[in-house]
This record gives structure tokens, C-alpha cells and sequence, in this order.
């Protein structure tokens, strides 16, 4: 085995350039009488290599590639997998185009995801980031804490998007990532780059606190710069009584719903920031309502729509987003297929994805035995403040609506707006039990081909 | 190896001389663009051979091994050549080299080093007259068959060295993902 991380990693392994004001703002984090039970520690385990390594690398940032042929560095990348990558090293010798390459799912990474490993790749620093996507299946992501600081540069580039520049530093507290489950890990570390400015990861959930009450108190204690979480935990935070103003909120993991986004905004009277992010490649895009899409973010991530066949399709057709390349040097990927689908354009001069939806576009029957796409569904209900909502169509046709438990006072309007789409049908709403299981759109019924 | 065919040098350099045509993108399902059963189907014509529907079936599987795929197409560039022409030789052997020596060697290294990498040309050119019961000009049938082993031998323990080390590795990933310390990641501003 490779010397390295020992199993329990110390204070030196977790914050390697830690000094006394470093170790001030965890304690103050950690130890303020209004503080969560932190449950779980980390830290950003970067070396003062690392963080030579990252400047470089945020000074290096490019633009995305425009359309057409794919950028010039895909072929060194496609060269580089097939001598490196013990899945891609069995199909033989690379292949002088891109579109040659068969497209590799979620499932390809779950069978074998050390098949998907560059051998050049050390083991001692590996960490792993944990996703179970929307089929359930837990699948370990292999990744390194420099490609995890890695995001910091493209958090920044879409803050500047909004004309922020993260400025907080010393004793303060950069970020509060918050999040509302059970289980979830919690802890405290600092920003190195940001002259260890605090980041806390907290959960919502009353459970993880001496007093409900704390949560809004350790909110505005800490008074964080940015807050990053995903709706669920928006819609929590809402309704807590924080008074704390932070400059942004960062939504990532699920859909954003434009009512949402509007209230989240009103509220903290500070810029929304819907990131399409996953942890295979980390951030892909950025909403920009001017855009109309998901702006894409990565100068090394090669953005294709591709049909079930894996043909990549032209610019305006809808198809699953499949990525190739990517900053995680643990993971380099050929033609991933996300599982997301979408449509490709440019916008006033810039790469943006249309119509995000998450999973394969399911389809409904209506009322009057029409057809049409759970996208519309998106679209009718976008207006409402709903964190999260799940529509499921049974076999006789009815819908089942299950809607977060803080929006079920929003059923009527909810059901108004789906009976507007889809007509005089049967609809029973339930409250969504496990929020972290939700499949968002799914029917019995065979859509006739 | 009973009969005699040509030296080993005039078939290991027509492989080093193997076309671009022949060293193409596969077709396999939507992709590739090469189609490797009609190429073969034209070299066995070729040949005064007609390629089965079972052989034909094989190189157009939309689940074939890529690898594979690409060294049949290395074969079929050997094949045509005209001193087996003359010869014609018997359909099944030929028919066999595509359905089990192509599918063993391909396993073993990427196909395009059955042209760039001298010891993989020789034994390609071996396996080839041997299949095809030939032996080099200028060996004896015993002196052939040494031959083939010793470079098929060497290969085979690389082979297998070669696959202790990648299950080595997968292991030593799949470890270092499970500990501790990798569960506990490391900061992100966000989490998916």
C-alpha cells in the first residue's frame, strides 16, 4: 500500500498550512454556545504545494470551447486514457475521432470504478466523494483534496457572473454549506486561499441542535459570506427567522424552481445562483436568466447532447448531456453520459445548456389522451416556492403529486396549474416522505412509440 | 505446419507495411466507419473463398470487441496477398483464424502493435502459417513450432504478469477509497 493518509487522519493531515488564526476560526465555529453537534470532521488537507498548484491552476482558467469540432487538447486527452486507463487500455488503440467512442454511463462506473483510475494516478492522498444519484446506487467518485479545491475556481468564476468577489478572510467565515437530512456529515475547516476564511458545513435538521432556535442564531453568528445548499434546505432556511444577510446563495444537486429562486432572493436580498454541478465533474453550468439556460463554466469539459444511440446532436435538439474531460484528474472521462438531459445553443456569444431536466424525459397522458413531457410539467408548476415536488401517473391514469412538507399549503395552487396542463384529471397529493429518495417524474404508463 | 510457405521476413514486413485502410476505425453499432465483415468478405473473394454468414455475423456483432475488430482487419490485410492466392487456401482454416486466434491475440495487446512491435509481428506472422498449416521457408516443422511456443510462452507469462499487477492496483484503489480518511473527503464550497 502506498504510504500516505494514515486511516485516521490527524490536525496536520486535515489542515496541513493550519496557523494560530486558523486555528481560532475553527474553534469559534466549532465552540460558539449557539453550534450544531458537529458530527463528522474534515478539513481541506491541501499542502502549500497544493495551493501553489490551485493559484496556477485559477490563473490557467480558460473559456469553455465553443461549437463545433471538438477542442484540439481532446485528442492528446483521448490518447492519454487509452495508455492510462485500464478500461479504455482493453478496447485497443485510441481512436482517431471522438464520436468513435462508445458513451459510458453511471452504470460502467459502478461495475469497476477502479477500471476508470489512470494508472499514473497515486493512491496515498485518494479521497472519495460518495453520490447515489437518482438510482439509489451508492457509487464511490475517486478524487484528490486539489481537484476538490479545484471548485473554488469555477465557484468564483460564476460569483463574478453576479459581480461578486469573494472577499472574506481572517476570522471570518467564508461559506456555510447547510443541508437538511439525516444522516449528514457535518464539520468545520477553513479556506486556506482565502486566508482561511471559515467554512462550515451544517445540517437544517433539528436534530443535529441543543435548540431548534440555534439554527437561525449560529447563522447570523458566523455570519457567512456565501451559503450553499440545495432547495430543500433553502426552503428550511427560509423559514427560520435568519436575519444575517449573506452577498450570494449557491443551490446545487436539483432543480431550482424559478418561484423559489424569486422568494430566496426577495428574502436575503442577495443574487441566487442555481450551479448544474455533479461530483463526477464537478460544476458544469450556471443559470443565467438572460441566457435562458445553464451557462457552461469549464474551459476543459467538452459539452455534447447525445441521442439514446450516442450520436451527438445538433445545437437546439434535446438529448442526454454527455462530458468529456474534466479537472478531476482521478477521473478523466471519455463521452460520459450524465443521465441529464438538455439541449446545446449559443447565447449572445456564450456555450449554454437549455431546458435542464434531471434523468430520461418521462411522459404523461393527458385528460384527453395526449402526450406531452415532464418538461411542461417544470414549466407549469416553476412559478410556485416549491423546494422539491415528485409526479408519479399510475396506470389508470390519475396522478399522484407529493409535494415537500412546507409547501403543502401550495397543493391547490399546484393542482390548478396541472389540471391547466393536463386537463379534468384525477389528482391525490401526499406529502414526500423520504427527500432524499425522490425520483421527480415518473409513470405506469407506456408511452406508445 | 506440414506445408512450406514464405519466409518469415517477407510476411512480418508486409505487416509493418499494413495500409492506413486497414488500420481504420472499426464500424460497430452507430459508430466507426470501416466495415470490417465487408472487408473480409472481399479479401476472401480474394481468395476464391466465401465468407459464411456465421463468420460475417461475428465481424458484424453491434457488441464485438473493438480490439478485435481492428486485428481482424490487420489479418485480412495479410491475407491478401497473392502467394495465398495461388494457393487458395482451405475455407475453414482460414475461418478459424477470424473466430479463435484473432479473438486470443487481440486479447492479449492492442491491436496496432501487431504491426509496429517486431516480436508481435512474428508472432502474428506465425500464428497466421500455422493456422493456415504452413511453416516458414527455411525452418523445419519442429524449428516452426518451437518457435511459435517460445514467442506465444513469453507473451502469455507478460500476459499474466501483466493482469496480476492491474488486479494489484484495483485493489489498492478500492481500498484507498474505502478508508477512513478518503471517506472523510475534503472541502468543496458546494456538495452535490
Amino acid at each position: 500500500m502506498d504510504a500516505g493518509m494514515t486511516d485516521t487522519p490527524t490536525e496536520a493531515e486535515r489542515y496541513p498550512t493550519l496557523t494560530d488564526s486558523g486555528r481560532r476560526t475553527l474553534m469559534q465555529m466549532r465552540e460558539h454556545p449557539h453550534a450544531p453537534i458537529f458530527r463528522n470532521e474534515s478539513g481541506n488537507r491541501l499542502t502549500a504545494e497544493d495551493l501553489e498548484g490551485l493559484a496556477a491552476f485559477e490563473l490557467a482558467l480558460g473559456t469553455p470551447p465553443p461549437a463545433g469540432n471538438p477542442p484540439g487538447w481532446i485528442a492528446d486527452l483521448i490518447s492519454g486514457v487509452f495508455a492510462d486507463v485500464p478500461h479504455y487500455r482493453a478496447l485497443g488503440p485510441p481512436p482517431a475521432r471522438l464520436v468513435d467512442i462508445a458513451p459510458i454511463s453511471r452504470r460502467d462506473l459502478a461495475a469497476d470504478i477502479a477500471r476508470f483510475v489512470p494508472d499514473s494516478v497515486a493512491t496515498a492522498r485518494m479521497i472519495n466523494f460518495q453520490t447515489t444519484g437518482t438510482t439509489g446506487h451508492r457509487l464511490l467518485i475517486p478524487s484528490h483534496p486539489e481537484v476538490a479545491g479545484r471548485y473554488l475556481a469555477y465557484h468564483k468564476r460564476a460569483l463574478a457572473r453576479y459581480g461578486i468577489v469573494p472577499t472574506s478572510g481572517t476570522g471570518q467565515v467564508g461559506v456555510m454549506l447547510i443541508g437538511h437530512q439525516q444522516p449528514c456529515f457535518t464539520y468545520v475547516s477553513v479556506t486556506p486561499a482565502m486566508g482561511e476564511s471559515g467554512l462550515a458545513k451544517i445540517n437544517l435538521h433539528p436534530g443535529d441542535w441543543n435548540d431548534p432556535s440555534d439554527r437561525a442564531a449560529y447563522v447570523d453568528a458566523m455570519k457567512p459570506e456565501i451559503i450553499a445548499g440545495d432547495p430543500i434546505s433553502f426552503g428550511i432556511l427560509l423559514d427560520l427567522g435568519v436575519t444575517w444577510r449573506p452577498r450570494a446563495l449557491l443551490s446545487v444537486a436539483m432543480m431550482l424552481s424559478a418561484g423559489l429562486r424569486l422568494r430566496l432572493k426577495q428574502h436575503f436580498d442577495c443574487p441566487v445562483l442555481d450551479l448544474y454541478s455533479m461530483n463526477e465533474v464537478g460544476p458544469i453550468g450556471l443559470y443565467d436568466a438572460k441566457l435562458g439556460g445553464h451557462v457552461l463554466l469549464q474551459d476543459r469539459l467538452w459539452v455534447e447532447a447525445v441521442d439514446r444511440e450516442g450520436h451527438a446532436l445538433p445545437d437546439g435538439e434535446r438529448g442526454e448531456i454527455t462530458v468529456t474531460g474534466g479537472f478531476n484528474f482521478c477521473l478523466p472521462l471519455l463521452r460520459y453520459r450524465t443521465g441529464d438531459h438538455g439541449a446545446l445553443a449559443t447565447v449572445m456569444g456564450e456555450r449554454v445548456l437549455l431546458g435542464l431536466q434531471g434523468r430520461e424525459p418521462v411522459r404523461f397522458r393527458d385528460a384527453a389522451g395526449g402526450w406531452l413531457n415532464n418538461i411542461e410539467v417544470s414549466h407549469a408548476l416553476k412559478q410556485l416556492p416549491i423546494a422539491q415536488f415528485a409526479l408519479h401517473q399510475r396506470a389508470d391514469g390519475s396522478f399522484l403529486l407529493s409535494l415537500a412538507g412546507n409547501a403543502l399549503h401550495l397543493a391547490r395552487e399546484a393542482n390548478e396549474a396541472l389540471r391547466g396542463l393536463l386537463g379534468a384529471v384525477a389528482i391525490e397529493t401526499a406529502e414526500i416522505a423520504a427527500p432524499d429518495k425522490v425520483i421527480q417524474y415518473s409513470s405506469d404508463l407506456d408511452f406508445p412509440r | 505446419m506440414n506445408r512450406i510457405g514464405p519466409s518469415l521476413e517477407s510476411v512480418t514486413h508486409r505487416l509493418a507495411e499494413t495500409p492506413a485502410d486497414f488500420l481504420g476505425e472499426p464500424r460497430i453499432g452507430p459508430r466507426g466507419t470501416v466495415v470490417v465483415a465487408a472487408v473480409v468478405n472481399d479479401v476472401l473473394a480474394g481468395l476464391g473463398l466465401a465468407a459464411a454468414p456465421d463468420l460475417l455475423r461475428l465481424l458484424n456483432d453491434p457488441k464485438a470487441d473493438r480490439n478485435a475488430l481492428k486485428l481482424a482487419m490487420i489479418l485480412a490485410w495479410l491475407l491478401a496477398d497473392e502467394w495465398l492466392a495461388a494457393i487458395r487456401p482451405e475455407y475453414a482454416r482460414v475461418a478459424r483464424l477470424f473466430i479463435a486466434v484473432v479473438p486470443e491475440l487481440a486479447a492479449q495487446v492492442r491491436a496496432d502493435l501487431y504491426v509496429t512491435d517486431p516480436d508481435r509481428r512474428e508472432e502474428l506472422a506465425r500464428s497466421m502459417l500455422a493456422g493456415l498449416d504452413f511453416r516458414p521457408a527455411g525452418e523445419t516443422t519442429q524449428q516452426a513450432t518451437d518457435r511459435l511456443s517460445r514467442i506465444s510462452a513469453a507473451e502469455r507469462r507478460r500476459l499474466l504478469e501483466a493482469g496480476r499487477a492491474s488486479e494489484e492496483r484495483a485493489r489498492q484503489i478500492r481500498e484507498a477509497l474505502a478508508r477512513k480518511a478518503a471517506q472523510e473527503s475534503a472541502d468543496k464550497w458546494t456538495r452535490e
